[in-house]
């Protein structure tokens, strides 16, 4: 596999963490805009993944492609190889709903059901087939545990939704995301519409989650890929530029046009 | 092992399932909640909309089309016949322009009361008083609208027939009276629509009117105006098709008479006042039946009329 | 000067126009109610309609209209929700999608008299219903629905787009996320729109002409068998509604005292609309201040 992946990409060593999703060679079509170009890259198990570059570089596209967010938007073509537990994601029988389950997705702006904060959990569950009042209750609360949400919100679970914080309302987004116990969690800018201090807790959930999940993170906050992720994936221009562990990336880059991304040249 | 989209190289021997869509079978379908029983409800119910729709076209056409095709009157004289006698055994004649000559006359009628009202209404409350006359005359807006047709007529028959005969002489009854009741019962449709319109005209327009030393009302005029005008202009036909095919409020206060009128305080008929007064005493399959039916198909055409031309108004609207 | 003048002359028209609609408005309900009220009394409203004596109620002809506006409400709601979700998430852009909105589009300026012709063809005549509730109800139906559908596609489309997302990305299904995200985060803007189409349909009387007829039975209000011939549930025998009955009154009554009875029938009449009216915009606020916890 690794003689397929681009020469630019400098692979760390020793590599710490198995590959759990392996894409090699996708490009991305919506109609005449050819927004991701043969971008090869793996992403680790139990690790932060973090995608940066400029707006409209097509890593947000490139996030949706991997759980099929993209078959949403009319228009948009793929082609390529999104290899999971050794079947390919773009594959036309593969069954998207339960694939999603596996590789949740939290999204730039917190966008809660307009239900209660219980409901809001339970229901993708209670669709996923999990029955009894009991067991449901269990996986809300640990899922809230999870996300550091619970000692905030136990006392209000019929609440609405929508009468949290936006921090508030982001983490139990991740909460219900985390609730259907997904291998793989995207998140796509998911501290961007959101405070400091609300930002700094959702980076202190995405390292405790590390244990459990394998998170890739779009941002597009250099000093954010800096604190939370270990390896970091430089996108230009629906390319991939650099690929390195982020301690490296951040010291050392490879590249002249990494380097001055990094240091806010420009985009 | 690169796959386009729409190609599959799954083997199902090999790779795991778990990911991989099952076969649809008859189980997907019973299976409570499941995507495809609620899709196929709704494709059901909408085809069943798009079914009414074409039903109700073809059973007009074919219905209105009897009495040129079974009863052999003559179309060209239906139309422009001035006589309607079908009570007389010998010359039972049936001319409809009198009836045609009546809805049109009260529809432009009517549209000449409630397009500059309703367009006045408009720009007071977008160009004038933006927040306070938004805040007031929406829900008067919307009252009127929801004020059935009889309580319009039964205002006409008690209030506009009793003054026009005060004023004017005569019975009171007419096309005068039919298209003030009209008019003020299009009004509101026409108000809100032509207000939409006007809002839809960006800002930076005005303001760069305003800029070069314009008044309001140069503005409104000069800037404001044409640029709406298509959308003011569907506004005002879709009061029209409303007025045409108003019935019992019409046919209240227009008198009921079978004939040309000589003036508009006269009293008069239009198509619908014909069918509400004689559809109901008429048995199936008479002459006079079929002939009733055929004054439908006459406003069922210019519904459709109306449609074309909303249609392409809207087109201009959207253009400039 | 002259630019001036011209502008406050036309600020002045202008201003003219809307104190004259809104004077319209007060003038109609005030008149209606003023002319009404006086004749509005527990007798009217709970004795029978009188064919040529005066001081005929309106009993029937209230119970009539509540009844056709719920059984029209029967068929409208599911079928125009369906209609509106059809439009609103499945509707790709292509020539089917097309000739549906067209076929809204026609229904939606059907003149009344129009729907009720069909209405007499198909329902009375054809299926031999004859001239009953379920007739009226069937044509108001055809004349309700393009209605209802534009209401809950307006209130689908207006769910924003990031709800339909994180439905899918949660792993619903496409019909899951319609039924359990968007459809109740739509619900106050549909039940605005439900509300107020009622009371369009509780006026509506062209339509209702040649389908639920101009007669009542004699209504026995102990019989609650809905396939009795004299029961007020059965749905196969004539109904003359309010509206209806304001009309006829008017048009072809030898009673004394059709002017009262119009105005009192009116009055109720305006005053059901008027309640439609503002417990449509009530209920709406109310289900989205419990919605959002505000």
């Amino acid at each position: 596999m690794l003689t397929q992946l681009k020469e630019n990409i400098v692979y760390p060593e020793p590599k710490k963490q198995n590959i759990i999703i392996e894409v090699n060679e996708l490009n991305v079509y919506y109609k005449n805009n050819h927004a991701v170009k043969n971008v090869s890259l793996p992403i680790r198990e139990r690790s932060i993944t973090a995608l940066i570059g400029p707006s409209g570089c097509g890593k947000s596209t490139f996030l949706r492609t991997i759980n099929r967010m993209n078959d949403l938007i009319p228009g948009a073509k793929c082609q390529g190889e999104i290899m999971y537990d050794g079947i390919n994601l773009l594959d036309k029988k593969i069954d998207v709903v339960a694939l999603r389950k596996e590789i949740g997705m939290v999204f730039q702006k917190p966008n809660p059901f307009p239900k209660s904060i219980y409901e809001n959990i339970a229901m993708p569950l209670k669709f996923a087939g999990i029955r009894g009042k009991k067991r449901l209750n269990d996986i809300v609360e640990e899922s809230l545990y999870q996300a550091a949400l619970l000692d905030e919100v136990k006392d209000r679970l019929s609440q609405s939704a929508l009468s949290l914080s936006g921090g508030q309302q982001q983490r139990l987004c991740i909460a219900r995301a985390l609730a259907l116990k997904p291998k793989v969690l995207l998140l796509d800018e998911p501290t961007s519409a959101l405070d400091p201090v609300s930002s700094a807790k959702i980076e202190d959930l995405l390292l405790s989650l590390k244990k459990q999940v394998s998170l890739a993170v779009v941002t597009h906050n250099m000093q954010q890929a800096a604190r939370i992720a270990d390896q970091t994936a430089f996108f230009y221009e629906g390319e991939v530029v650099e690929y390195n562990d982020t301690s490296i990336m951040f010291t050392k880059p490879v590249y002249k046009k990494t380097e001055d991304y990094i240091n806010g040249r420009f985009g | 092992m690169i796959v386009k989209n729409g190609e599959s190289s799954l083997d199902h021997k090999t790779v795991n399932r778990r990911l991989i869509k099952e076969n649809v079978s008859y189980r997907t379908f019973l299976s409570r909640n499941s995507e495809n029983r609620g899709k196929i409800l709704i494709f059901i119910c909408a085809s069943l909309i798009m079914a009414a729709t074409m039903s109700i076209t073809l059973f007009l056409t074919l219905q209105g089309i009897r009495s040129f095709t079974v009863d052999g009157l003559n179309p060209i004289k239906f139309l422009t016949g001035i006589h309607w006698n079908p009570e007389s055994h010998q010359h039972a004649s049936y001319g409809a322009l009198p009836f045609i000559f009546g809805s049109f006359t009260v529809t432009i009628l009517a549209a000449l009361i409630a397009a500059p009202i309703g367009i006045g209404s408009a720009l007071f409350m977008t160009e004038i008083a933006k927040t306070w006359g938004q805040k007031m005359l929406q829900p008067v807006i919307e009252i009127l609208v929801g004020i059935p047709s009889v309580v319009y007529g039964l205002i006409g028959l008690s209030v506009i027939v009793p003054f026009i005969r005060s004023q004017f002489g005569g019975l009171g009854f007419g096309m005068l009276a039919a298209a003030i009741v009209v008019g003020i019962m299009i009004l509101p449709t026409v108000a809100s629509l032509a207000a939409d319109a006007i809002k839809s005209v960006p800002d930076e327009w005005r303001q760069a009117s305003y800029a070069l030393g314009a008044t309001k009302w140069q503005t409104i005029y000069k800037v404001v105006i044409p640029a709406a005008l298509p959308s003011l202009l569907t506004a005002v036909v879709l009061g029209m098709a409303r007025a045409f095919g108003e019935a019992l409020a019409v046919q209240m206060v227009i008198g009921n008479a079978k004939v040309l009128p000589h003036s508009l305080i006269e009293p008069a008929a239009t198509l619908t006042t014909m069918i509400t007064l004689s559809m109901g005493h008429t048995t199936d399959g008479s002459v006079l039946n079929d002939a009733l039916w055929s004054l439908g198909l006459i406003l069922l055409i210019m519904t459709y009329i109306f449609i074309i031309l909303i249609r392409f108004l809207s087109k201009r609207g959207r253009l400039s | 000067m002259n630019s001036n003048k011209a502008n406050r002359m036309s600020i002045f028209l202008i201003t003219c126009c809307a104190v004259l609609m809104a004077g319209i408005l007060l003038g109609l309900v005030g008149y209606i109610l003023y002319q009404g009220f006086s004749h509005i009394s527990l007798r009217f409203l709970t004795s029978d309609a009188s064919a040529f004596l005066a001081g005929g109620g309106i009993k029937n002809q209230l119970w009539n209209s509540f009844y056709i506006l719920f059984i029209t409400m029967l068929f409208t709601v599911p079928l125009g929700i369906a209609g509106g979700i059809y439009m609103a998430e499945y509707a790709k852009p292509n020539k089917l999608t097309g000739f549906m909105r067209s076929c809204l589009e026609v229904l939606s300026s059907l003149p009344s008299i129009i729907v009720g012709m069909f209405g007499m063809l198909v329902f009375v005549n054809f299926f031999h219903w004859e001239y009953s509730i379920l007739s009226g109800a069937l044509a108001l139906t055809v004349f309700n629905l393009p209605v209802i559908v534009r209401v809950c596609e307006d209130a689908l489309r207006s769910v924003p787009q990031d709800q339909r997302l994180s439905g899918l990305a949660l792993g619903l299904t496409k019909w899951h996320t319609i039924k359990k995200v968007l459809l109740p985060a739509a619900f106050p803007g549909i039940l605005t729109g439900l509300i107020l189409s009622a009371g369009r349909v509780f006026g509506e009387s062209a339509a209702l002409l040649f389908t639920a007829g101009l007669s009542t039975p004699n209504l026995d209000f102990t019989n609650w068998n809905p396939l009795a011939p004299n029961s007020p549930l059965n749905v196969f025998r004539s109904a003359e509604t309010l509206s209806v009955h304001i009309w006829a009154v008017n048009a072809d009554s030898i009673i004394p005292d059709a002017k009262q009875v119009a105005y009192g029938a009116a009055a109720v009449l305006v005053l059901c609309i008027l309640l439609f009216n503002v417990s449509a915009r009530c209920l709406g606020r109310l289900v989205e201040r419990k919605m959002t916890g505000k």
